[in-house]
């Protein structure tokens, strides 16, 4: 059975929405800057510059929330644009996050340390689930609702758990994807684990020293074969493929040869019932720490042997958005099928020594792109890959 | 049919290796959080010292799973509403308060909900699919249709369970944020399923969840209907006693809550009492109505034989 994609949306630190985003993609324009908050002000990070005020006024939305919910609602709903809600189309949201509403719990938290104006009723918006039913409620959504929180492969998730209810005849049309906003939780988090670079980050370079951390959402609509027959949408590519695996080898570090990659790589080419060579793009997981990018490339080397694709990790342009890399990525995979692109891997200089490997230097445009296989690796060793593809 | 091979389970009740926790159930005691078994058992006492109690919960109820059983699960699929609260709260407090450029990443790192999934992953050398749902008071209900998605995906070992971890602060925020009738608890109950019958009595026959209910006795028999079952032949009925009005009748019915404590998976707790009362019992299907959020229901059926 063939699964549909037939919407996209998605809000980072290189634009909103398709126009703004192909446009800095294609000037090579990354979006992480020094950052302009005072939790980010000491670190180069992927800020969406809209207040959280700004973002409900511009896109004119009517369930509040926090940050993390308030994005995925303005990609969401761009995902969702066009589409109706119809009683014989049983469609769900299936959502992936890590911090859910910290930005507004780690707030009230502060006060209730400092003894000063406490208002519990304010984590009502900090569980993962609620930022879904808020997003969710946004769109008028209430077929399935779901949150999947498995860290950086959060959104890469969503898309498979929505893809196998599609295949099972359980939902009809979902919309996938991830969202989250910066907190100071996570950037303390990352900073605590010394993996953040102090200058801007450069994956799969001999010289990377860590990540910028971004934020954002990105969102895709799936539909089945019977629902396109009711909803008239024109499918603009496939979910061909999906798999997760466990790296099972430490909680945060992925294995030398990155063993879980290689594992969830092999099913998702099963899935999609594709050959290795038949894969014309990686959008890799390439998150530019040490660690990851290492274990990252023996993987795809492992992989695709002696003909590697043109592959690169776009996170120079967005930030690592942890849990709406997925579907932001997701959203960039199905741009380059439908307009021939392959995405350039920013701040590259020189090759990693053990494995040699030269990622995609320029935007190139008007290529023939049939398949995108497209990387997500999270703490706990949970390894994700989604391949998407022409109709 | 999804065939039930294993549960473990660690919970206010003594529920930890006990083949009858329907016919043990007690009041809830207050004197104690959940009845631990001894973790040294389980799980090395080096890494011990690092894990929170949801972790040494969900992690211990998992490998005990694995003994049982006795071969490698091809998925294992966590559900938690809150996750991992002592080491988010720990983390909060640390970066709030220190003034040092260094902190320790131990409780970032064990912070995040598939914190769970992923111990369980490392603890049984575990390269399958493994994954983690959060969805409030139906992170059981949606982690279990992943489990049944599992199964018709060919997987023949899958196992499912949630987990959630009480902290005092969140008794601090209770009255804000959900009812506080019934004392606050941890708990996990995890569940081996398999297509294959093998030993197992009991089977859970469907699941459903409702994210736009109204709460009426109509929606509870809608779903019954589609399997083929009534409310009257249900010989017991397991609600969150929010506010659905199935006690009206002579049913036999069990507010659950009374016994795991309040927390957003008591009814995984209610699916394990629901096993054991069906296995031991001349009886043939059990009911789990989890209404604990407004708006949200879930419904899980459990049929013997």
């Amino acid at each position: 059975m063939k699964i549909y994609i037939t919407g996209y949306g998605l809000i980072s630190a290189i634009g909103i929405g398709e126009e703004e985003t192909l446009a800095s993609l294609r000037a090579s324009r990354s979006g992480i800057t020094v950052g302009k908050k005072d939790e980010t002000r000491a670190f180069k990070v992927g800020e969406v510059a809209l207040s959280n005020d700004e973002l409900k006024d511009r896109f004119h939305l009517a369930t509040d929330g926090s940050r993390t919910a308030l994005l995925g609602m303005v990609a969401a709903k761009q995902a969702f644009n066009g589409h109706v809600l119809l009683d014989d189309v049983r469609t769900g949201l299936i959502s992936g996050t890590s911090v859910g509403g910290m930005d507004i719990s780690e707030k009230e938290y502060r006060n209730y340390l400092n003894n000063e104006d406490h208002k519990p009723e304010n984590y009502l918006h900090h569980s993962s689930g609620i930022t879904s039913s808020q997003i969710a409620q946004e769109l008028g959504i209430d077929g399935f609702i779901n949150t999947i929180s498995t860290a950086c492969s959060s959104a890469a998730n969503a898309l498979m758990m929505g893809a196998r209810m599609i295949r099972s005849g359980m939902l009809d049309r979902v919309i996938v994807g991830g969202t989250d906003s910066m907190t100071s939780f996570t950037i303390s988090g990352f900073k605590s684990l010394m993996i953040f670079d102090d200058d801007w980050c450069k994956p799969f370079d001999k010289s990377r020293k860590g990540l910028n951390l971004g934020e954002g959402a990105g969102f895709i609509v799936l539909e089945s074969e019977k629902s396109l027959e009711i909803t008239k949408k024109i499918p603009l590519a496939l979910l061909s493929g999906w798999s997760n695996a466990s790296d099972a080898f430490h909680q945060t570090a992925s294995s030398p040869d990155g063993d879980g990659a290689k594992l969830s790589m092999i099913e998702a080419l099963n899935v999609a019932g594709l050959d290795p060579s038949d894969i014309d793009y990686i959008n890799a997981h390439g998150t530019a720490t040490p660690n990851n990018d290492l274990s990252e490339s023996h993987a795809i080397k492992s992989i695709f042997q002696n003909v590697i694709p043109p592959f690169s990790s776009t996170k120079a342009f967005t930030g690592h958005t942890l849990a709406a890399s997925g579907g932001i990525e997701a959203v960039f995979a199905v741009l380059a099928i439908n307009k021939g692109l392959l995405l350039p891997n920013l701040n590259f200089s020189e090759a990693i020594e053990e494995t040699k490997l030269t990622p995609q230097l320029a935007f190139e445009e008007g290529k023939t792109i049939n398949h995108v296989l497209s990387n997500s690796f999270g703490f706990g060793g949970n390894n994700s890959t989604v391949i998407l593809s022409k109709v | 049919m999804y065939y039930i091979q294993a549960i473990s389970s660690i919970s206010n009740q003594d529920s930890f290796r006990n083949d009858d926790l329907y016919t043990s159930l007690r009041d809830f005691n207050t004197e104690h959080d959940v009845v631990a078994p001894d973790y040294k058992e389980f799980i090395p006492r080096n890494s011990l010292r690092r894990l929170s109690p949801i972790l040494r919960m969900g992690l211990t109820c998992a490998i005990e799973s694995k003994n049982v059983v006795g071969k490698d699960f091809d998925a294992i699929v966590v559900g938690t509403a809150l996750g991992c609260l002592k080491d988010t709260e720990k983390f909060l407090n640390t970066f709030i308060t220190s003034t040092s450029d260094f902190l320790s990443p131990t409780a970032f790192i064990q912070s995040t909900h598939n914190t769970i999934g992923g111990q369980i992953s490392l603890g049984l050398n575990n390269h399958a699919y493994n994954m983690t749902h959060t969805q409030n008071n139906l992170s059981f209900e949606v982690s279990l249709i992943d489990a049944i998605l599992c199964i018709k995906d060919g997987k023949t070992n899958v196992l499912v369970g949630a987990a959630e971890e009480k902290i005092a602060f969140l008794e601090l925020v209770q009255p804000k944020l959900i009812s506080d009738i019934y004392p606050l608890a941890s708990g996990a109950s995890f569940f081996t399923l398999s297509e294959k019958q093998q030993n197992s009595t009991v089977a859970i026959q469907a699941v459903e969840t409702n994210f736009n209910s109204k709460h009426t006795d109509r929606e509870i028999s809608s779903f019954l209907e589609r399997e083929n079952v009534t409310l009257e032949n249900s010989d017991l009925v397991f609600t969150s006693g929010n506010s659905l009005n199935v006690a009206g009748s002579s049913l036999n019915t069990i507010n659950y809550l009374k016994y795991s404590g309040l927390h957003y998976s008591a009814s995984a707790f209610a699916t394990h009492v629901a096993h054991d009362f069906l296995k031991n019992n001349n009886a043939k299907y059990a009911l789990v109505i989890n209404d604990l959020c407004k708006g949200n229901l879930g419904l899980i059926l459990l049929k013997k034989g």
